[in-house]
């Protein structure tokens, strides 16, 4: 495989980084040759968040070029947006209706964009969207902290990665906090069942 | 596949693991028998000193967070002057800090093995400025290395290793945001165990640097870069990597080298690239002759064109019938600004070279401008629970909009956001102090510095004892969050935990400014809003410096601890009977928990840690602590 591009976009705070090292990891036990780029420290802060994970031979860079991307998956709706230039008409665009509302720039209380408006501009670059609740989803598990891996349950669900689910179930027992380990396992279980439905 | 610490001092060489490029250099410290490590955290270079930390009493390895870069780099120098390697690490701005250290250590040189890893930051993501320090290693005339990736990464200590020792003077490892930040797959050598038993063997003309040896020393020096340059030209990191026919060549190296191969593969070219890894000094002549075997070459690097001038400058003497391209002459596509990308390299090949994009990026750029019409901006904020918030919104209590409000490096930097709004100058670590000095003395309105914990330990102190000395009017506001929260939650001297997580001894705040002569010095938790602007009055009465310390511990160290302990996390709750929809709370603190909703507003207990600052701002009572089961 020549490469494979997934953008995960949302905010700080969210657990994107470690859902990007399980899929970079997952990718590596496979024998494959990955890239994860990742931004650390103020940018972090309730800031926008993007991590690139790329699988594959052909992946030398750190981040995925424009038009690009085989997944987005966006931990907020405004986030996916934000780097919908990374997809094409191809591009499966898996989406969590949590919403933050971004603060910082505006003295005044701020009025969040309709979904369905953030929904129809992501369609300017592709139809294939899924819609999941995961905030919802990692409540039912436990915790809202697991709303990352429930994005990667539903990741899992769209049989589109080259790295098997099981790999993934494998690398998450790995890397989350073992106090947390059955809250995470059963939010991948909702989140791959989210869409498989 | 394990946890970082089992990971990262695993003995199983050959296993190919993913890491983080910081993640490979500590390793590299591992595989390289490097015996002590220094660091003050800075992104992007963090993750270094984090990972030693991790490993260091397991591996026999002595490492410390120090006060300062310069402070890193001198005991550092003080190990490898007496035969132990060691490695220090620091973002650019770091190397400024510890620049004084090293321009002479260059001089004395070292016995063992000495690294110094500098992380450049172009784009700024997480800086005060993107200066390109390779120009580091050309004025201090020390060798240096610059990976692309992680197994680069951490092979290039041990290269780095091997140079300082046969030169025996420092060798600079240099990286950028995206080598540093990049996870890609390593190959695991062998573990080295360190050598941490030094033997000081005096030698006064090489060590001393007064005029009389330096003068003889720099001699030294100048001989020993002749030395590089033959390494430099027989290294095999410096290489053709690829043979075109096309008659052009590139030449390019660090971050900028993998977007040169991904836009050569998607415009199908066949030319020739010739890879940097030892940048300084340049490999003289395999340069010429790359040039020479071709009729075009193109110069492909981020930042400054510190390549490109001296390619240039030997094509002017050696090779002047070939075009060279690059910043100088394509300043449009190679910006001397920000960071690099495939698609950068794409349109600037596309352009020199004539051939057409097979991607349509214009129509991407049109798509999405399109697209981005339903986008807010969402910059960088202050975590909610954050007591830097508190210690703002006393601040605006206290003092109003009309004190001018020095401020410094760290997360409260976010402060300068609406609506809180504090900050009229930041310019480097521990510069609050000083400008705040120099302000007061010419102007009317009160001036107030704010800085945070960690910084007040590496840079403010000498700008405290001139202030006190030379008796200058402002309030210096320490907010101590007790930890180096922005870089990753290092230990600092006020927290009294070693850089392996053993118990040290404490340096105090308040201590060290009652030490520093300074008359006025009180400690307020500044969720006690009322009581923390009743104090910051009366410091601001006081004439000459006061010095205040919020104390109160970052928000995410609170939620870790009671996540690690299965503790509850209890928000805060808005009664929504009582909620008028003012607005008063979004408009005085802007915390993202707080959110308008219907003319009302709603707490997300998602973010709300309820740390219940919100309350103190509600003129109707209407926020109370969310109750078990709410």
């Amino acid at each position: 495989m020549e490469e494979f591009n997934i953008v995960l976009a949302g905010v700080g705070g969210q657990g994107i980084l470690l859902a990007s090292q399980i899929l970079g990891v997952s990718a590596v036990k496979e024998g494959f040759n990955v890239r994860v780029s990742e931004i650390h420290g103020m940018a972090q802060r309730g800031g926008a968040v993007v991590s690139h994970v790329r699988i594959g031979e052909k992946a030398y860079g750190p981040t995925v070029l424009e038009g690009n991307a085989d997944v987005i998956l966006g931990f907020e709706p405004l986030e996916a947006l934000r780097n919908i230039k990374y997809a094409s008409d191809k591009t499966l665009i898996i989406v969590s209706k949590e919403i933050i509302v971004p603060t910082g720039f505006s003295p005044e209380p701020v009025q969040y964009p309709k979904f369905e408006e953030i929904i129809e501009k992501m369609k300017i670059f592709t139809e294939k969207i899924v819609v999941i609740d995961a905030l919802a989803l990692a409540r039912k598990a436990g915790n809202t902290i697991t709303r990352n891996i429930v994005l990667l349950g539903a990741l899992a669900a769209s049989n589109v990665l080259p790295v098997k689910n099981e790999t993934i179930e494998e690398t998450i027992k790995e890397l989350v906090r073992p106090a947390y380990l059955e809250m995470n396992l059963k939010a991948f279980k909702l989140g791959y069942e989210a869409v498989k439905k | 596949m394990a946890r970082l610490k089992d990971l990262l001092l695993e003995d199983s060489p050959g296993k190919r693991v993913l890491l983080l490029g910081n993640e490979a250099i500590a390793r590299g410290v591992l595989e390289n028998g490097i015996g002590v490590v220094t660091t003050y955290p800075g992104t992007p270079a963090s993750e270094i000193g984090d990972s030693v930390s991790l490993i260091a009493r397991d591996a026999g390895i002595y490492m410390e967070y120090s006060a300062n870069e310069k402070v890193a780099v001198e005991v550092a120098a003080g190990a490898a002057v007496s035969g132990v390697r060691a490695l220090v690490a620091m973002k650019h701005v770091g190397v400024n800090v510890a620049a004084d250290a090293l321009m002479t250590l260059a001089y004395t040189g070292v016995r063992a093995g000495f690294v110094l890893v500098t992380a450049d930051d172009p784009n700024c993501y997480s800086s005060q400025n993107e200066q390109d320090n390779r120009y580091y290693a050309l004025l201090a005339n020390l060798p240096m290395l610059e990976p692309s990736n992680s197994q680069e990464a951490k092979d290039m200590v041990g290269y780095a290793i091997e140079i300082s020792e046969k030169l025996e003077l420092p060798c600079i490892l240099r990286t950028t945001t995206r080598v540093s930040h990049t996870r890609g797959p390593v190959t695991l050598g062998k573990i080295v165990k360190p050598n941490l038993k030094g033997k000081f063997i005096r030698d006064v003309k090489r060590f001393v640097m007064v005029p009389a040896n330096a003068r003889i020393q720099h001699k030294v020096l100048l001989r020993k870069m002749s030395e590089t340059l033959k390494i430099s030209e027989d290294s095999p990191l410096n290489r053709v990597v690829r043979e075109g026919s096309n008659g052009i060549g590139v030449i390019s190296s660090s971050a900028a080298y993998n977007y040169v191969l991904e836009a050569t593969d998607v415009l199908g070219l066949d030319l020739s690239i010739l890879k940097l890894g030892m940048t300084h000094p340049l490999p003289k002549n395999k340069i010429i002759e790359f040039m020479k075997g071709h009729s075009k070459i193109i110069v492909v690097e981020e930042l400054e064109p510190y390549l490109e001038l001296q390619i240039r400058a030997l094509a002017k003497d050696y090779a002047p019938n070939i075009q060279i391209h690059g910043r100088a002459d394509h300043p449009e596509l190679f910006p001397k600004y920000g960071e690099f990308s495939t698609r950068t390299v794409i349109e600037a090949f596309s352009k020199i070279l004539g051939v057409e994009s097979p991607i349509n990026f214009r129509e991407i750029d049109e798509k999405f401008a399109e697209a981005s019409k339903a986008l807010l901006p969402r910059p960088p904020i202050l975590c909610p629970g954050c007591p830097h918030r508190a210690s703002f919104y006393v601040i605006r209590r206290a003092a109003g909009g009309k004190a001018i409000c020095t401020t410094d490096i760290g997360c409260y930097a976010l402060g300068i956001q609406p609506p809180l709004q504090i900050g009229d100058i930041l310019i480097c670590m521990g510069a609050s102090v000083g400008t705040a000095s120099g302000i007061s003395r010419v102007i009317e309105d009160k001036v107030l510095a704010v800085i945070g914990d960690s910084t007040f330990f590496h840079a403010a102190l000498p700008g405290l004892v001139n202030a006190v000395y030379n008796n200058h009017n402002f309030v210096l506001i320490v907010l101590d969050n007790l930890t180096t929260a922005m870089t990753g939650h290092q230990p600092h001297p006020g927290t009294g935990i070693t850089g392996v997580s053993a118990p040290g001894k404490r340096v105090l705040i308040e201590d060290v400014a009652k030490g520093c002569g300074v008359e006025f010095v009180k400690v307020i938790n500044p969720f006690k809003v009322k009581e923390a602007i009743q104090i910051l009055k009366e410091a601001m009465q006081h004439s000459g410096p006061a010095v205040l310390v919020f104390r109160a511990p970052c928000a995410l160290l609170v939620t870790a601890e009671k996540r690690r302990k299965a503790e509850p996390i209890t928000p805060a709750r808005i009664i929504s009977e009582k909620c008028t929809g003012c607005m008063a709370c979004i408009r005085l603190i802007g915390c993202p928990a707080l959110v308008p909703s219907d003319d009302k507003v709603v707490i997300n207990d998602a973010l709300c840690v309820g740390c219940m600052l919100c309350a103190e701002t509600c003129p109707y009572n209407a926020i109370v602590m969310a109750e078990e089961g709410d």
